[in-house]
């Protein structure tokens, strides 16, 4: 073991030591805030909904989403990606804990009520599956499911349901194209540049357009997705959100 | 093409034993173009090329020549430089390859163990190294200087600059002025006080340095409002800079005061933050200065290239220096005396009404942050950064990245622990509903007038190179991560009289460095890095 390695380990086995937050009073979020606002919001953004890091909203965390995991991962950095370590005490690490824990506010996802087994029935009735895929299953106009209970958070995923106008990820964003030659595109834009864009065109599959070809060009914002507020009941949404946030990391769901 | 023949002649055939980069060489390093000797090819910092293989012509048959791939994960920020054959570029955070520049083949490799936490702001990079003699010099992430064997990689010293656990490291290019070896600092995000030193190339004994942060009793002291905060001051020197051998002086740009996004704690100008500075080569002492944003709380740094030129200013002949700052403003200034002789923005802004007669800007309402958060032109990264510009004596104008985009400036709590970030809260960097877009452009520098521009939908974070082919080298890329592919990468030549696109390729890979050109086995090749590569492009 490389010398590096076992100070790692040292400092994280003495940090470990502590399993749950010991700072994480009001006064903790709140000095907990004031030090994510300049040490962490550059990346994740000032109220934590994500930027060059990922949204820290959800309650959920791809690293790992108990105290002694997210003290690590602040206070060590995740090797392998852009997420450093710093160089703060142990109390001011749990106070970015206390307020990180907090922007997923009050209700982990165990407490959400709700049948799963009868959401996943729901899921597939409602044909959620003509554009969503979940473990290889479905479709690709919509966003992949498969692990998304540990991407989102229950109150995110009931809003996408009831509203999916709210909250609309630029990679399902629609560009509506109309050539030169009079030909019309509508499809997802996977990516843009100076020179083309390039589109998921619902009818003719991976495209890569020149922009000096275009005679019309724009993109729509909102969301294909039908909105269900008003369609289901309470009781049906809550079993497809506790359905999808059953949708976990296959090391997670095996904990 | 008589002239370039001979000059590939006389490079193939020189050697390799007499491959010593004396300080005379260095004096005339645009007179050999079939070398890249410094940082911004020339003390004069022109980034322009004397080679014309590759024209406007031609410059559509380009083709890749050799990649070198590099295992790092940080970016790759490094101008390379080149010797008589040998390409010396650095790998992030603080390593050396020595390269053959004809075929990209290892010579060796110089890996630097570091400690495991590093205080780099911004990601652990480096710009490149200096060669003196059959030196290469290097400075570190955590705070080293080291001078290398440039047969060898051989460690020959490695010396400490300043205390890396405190947040100060090396992250530029090192200068070398006589037999000095001149390195700036980084930091400006950790509270440090700032410098610029000057090193012994043979020992590595410190001659001199001078604090950009002035101390009790010393000249500017009292831009920092008889507080502390000037400890903590920042002013840090993270860019290379040029060097007048007639007036020996050595010029460089000055970083932003720290915290960055919170003035309230340094009331006054903060000297010398965002400043030029024109140091004494044989002293570190203060010649003049020229202070483009008093009192920053923009972090609207300083470190741009010094472009040296001599040339006709209203009649008169002078010694002038073209300088287009962060905040979005081009000037031009007198180098022997740092008078200000014309400033007019390049780029949108929106924080200054405009420039006194001394070229003193006048700040309007609302530009500073504020805790709520405030909109203003141009964004935290700047109208340009600290990527290079480049001078073309061939038509005469400047050419540099420009970003048209706003920021939306928050002001946080200016909290001082050591080794810790000090930046007073952060800006939202990118507005995603509003994110602008970039441009190379080609400026009168007698006027700062906008002559051509060549629009970019990715702001691009790499400098320009132009050559007497009248091509201009540039790129559009940006720092991909896995939440931004959208950010293009293209390498391109323009046409450097008109902007007219003459050749691009996909590199396919964060693209934040300058390129290069120099002549190896008879052809002119021009290098760039993208991702975790060196890519070097000829005609064949």
């Amino acid at each position: 073991m490389k010398p590096a390695t076992l100070l790692a380990l040292v400092s994280f086995l003495s940090a470990g030591a502590q399993t749950t937050n010991p700072h994480s009073s009001q006064a903790d979020r709140e000095a907990g805030a004031r030090i994510f606002r300049s040490h962490c919001g550059s990346c994740h953004g000032s109220r934590g909904t994500g930027g060059l890091g990922p949204d820290l909203t959800s309650g959920t965390y791809f690293h790992g989403s108990s105290d002694a995991d997210l003290f690590r991962n602040i206070s060590e950095g995740i090797p392998g990606t852009a997420m450093p370590g710093v160089f703060f005490e142990g109390t001011q690490v749990w106070q970015i804990v206390a307020f990180v824990r907090s922007l997923s506010g009050p209700g982990a996802p165990s407490s959400i009520p709700g049948d799963a087994s009868r959401g996943e029935r729901q899921f597939r009735q409602q044909g959620c599956l003509g554009c969503h895929l979940v473990r290889g299953e479905g479709g690709t106009k919509g966003p992949d499911l498969t692990v998304i209970g540990s991407q989102r958070s229950a109150a995110y995923l009931r809003e996408s349901i009831l509203d999916p106008n709210k909250s609309v990820s630029p990679e399902f964003w629609v560009a509506k194209i109309i050539s030169q030659g009079g030909t019309s595109h509508s499809g997802f834009v996977m990516n843009q540049d100076t020179y083309a864009v390039q589109i998921l065109d619902f009818s003719r599959g991976l495209l890569t357009l020149p922009r000096t070809d275009f005679k019309d060009f724009g993109i729509d914002r909102s969301s294909i997705m039908p909105a269900y507020n008003g369609k289901l009941s309470d009781e049906e949404v809550n079993d497809i959100v506790k359905y999808l946030l059953s949708l976990k990391r296959q090391t997670e769901r095996s904990q | 093409m008589s002239r370039i023949l001979l000059l590939a002649l006389l490079v193939g055939a020189a050697p390799r034993a007499t491959a010593q980069v004396t300080y005379e060489r260095l004096l005339r390093a645009d007179s050999e173009p079939g070398n890249w000797l410094t940082y911004s090819g020339s003390y004069r910092s022109w980034r322009y090329s004397a080679l014309d293989q590759i024209n406007r012509g031609n410059a559509e048959g380009l083709k890749v020549a050799w990649v070198h791939q590099m295992p790092t994960n940080h970016r790759i920020e490094a101008t390379p430089i080149v010797v008589d054959g040998v390409m010396y570029v650095t790998e992030p955070p603080s390593n050396v390859f020595a390269l053959d520049a004809a075929t990209g083949r290892p010579y060796w490799h110089y890996k630097r163990s570091l400690p495991s936490k590093i205080n780099v702001c911004c990601d652990a990079v480096n710009r490149g190294v200096a060669v003196l003699g059959d030196r290469v010099f290097l400075g570190t992430v955590d705070a080293h200087l080291v001078a290398l064997s440039a047969k060898t990689g051989a460690v020959l010293w490695d010396v400490p600059v300043a205390d890396s656990r405190l947040g100060y490291s090396v992250t530029s290019a090192p200068l070398i002025v006589k037999d000095m070896v001149i390195t700036g600092i980084s930091g400006g995000e950790y509270g440090i006080r700032g410098f610029l030193d000057a090193y012994d190339a043979a020992t590595g004994k410190r001659r001199w340095r001078f604090n950009t942060i002035p101390g009790p009793g010393e000249k500017g002291h009292e831009t920092w409002g008889g507080t502390d905060a000037w400890k903590q001051g920042g002013g840090p020197t993270w860019v290379t800079g040029s060097y007048d051998p007639e007036l020996n002086l050595i010029i460089w740009g000055v970083g932003n005061p720290s915290p960055d996004w919170n003035a309230d704690v340094r009331p006054g100008d903060n000297l010398y933050s965002d400043s030029a500075i024109a140091l004494d080569a044989d002293t570190g002492a203060l010649k003049w200065h020229f202070q483009f944003v008093p009192h920053d709380g923009n972090d609207w740094d300083a470190v741009q290239v010094p472009v040296l030129v001599d040339g006709e200013w209203q009649g008169k002949a002078r010694k002038l220096i073209y300088w287009a700052h962060r905040g979005g403003f081009y000037y031009v200034l007198d180098r022997s005396t740092g008078e200000f002789l014309l400033g007019r923005p390049f780029a949108r802004q929106t924080w200054a009404k405009g420039l006194d007669a001394r070229g003193r800007p006048e700040r309007l309402p609302n530009s500073m942050p504020t805790e709520e958060g405030v909109y203003v032109w141009p964004g935290v990264q700047g109208a340009t950064n600290w990527y290079s510009p480049s001078y073309s004596p061939l038509t005469g104008y400047f050419y540099l990245t420009v970003w048209e985009n706003k920021g939306y400036y928050l002001k946080g709590e200016p909290k001082y622990t050591p080794g810790n970030r000090y930046v007073g809260s952060v800006p939202d960097i990118d507005v995603p509903d509003d994110p602008g877009f970039g441009a190379i452009r080609a400026l009168n520098p007698k006027t700062g007038e906008k002559v051509w521009e060549y629009k970019t939908q990715t702001k691009p974070w790499s400098g320009v190179l132009t050559t007497a082919g009248h091509v201009l080298f540039g790129a559009n890329g940006g720092w991909l991560s896995r939440d931004r592919e959208e950010m293009e990468a293209y390498f391109f030549a323009l046409d450097s009289d008109t902007g007219r696109e003459l050749w691009r390729i996909n590199l396919g890979g964060t693209m934040a460095a300058n390129p290069i050109t120099y002549m190896a086995s008879g052809r002119q090749m021009v290098t760039m890095a993208a991702g975790g590569a060196i890519f070097t492009f000829s005609l064949r």
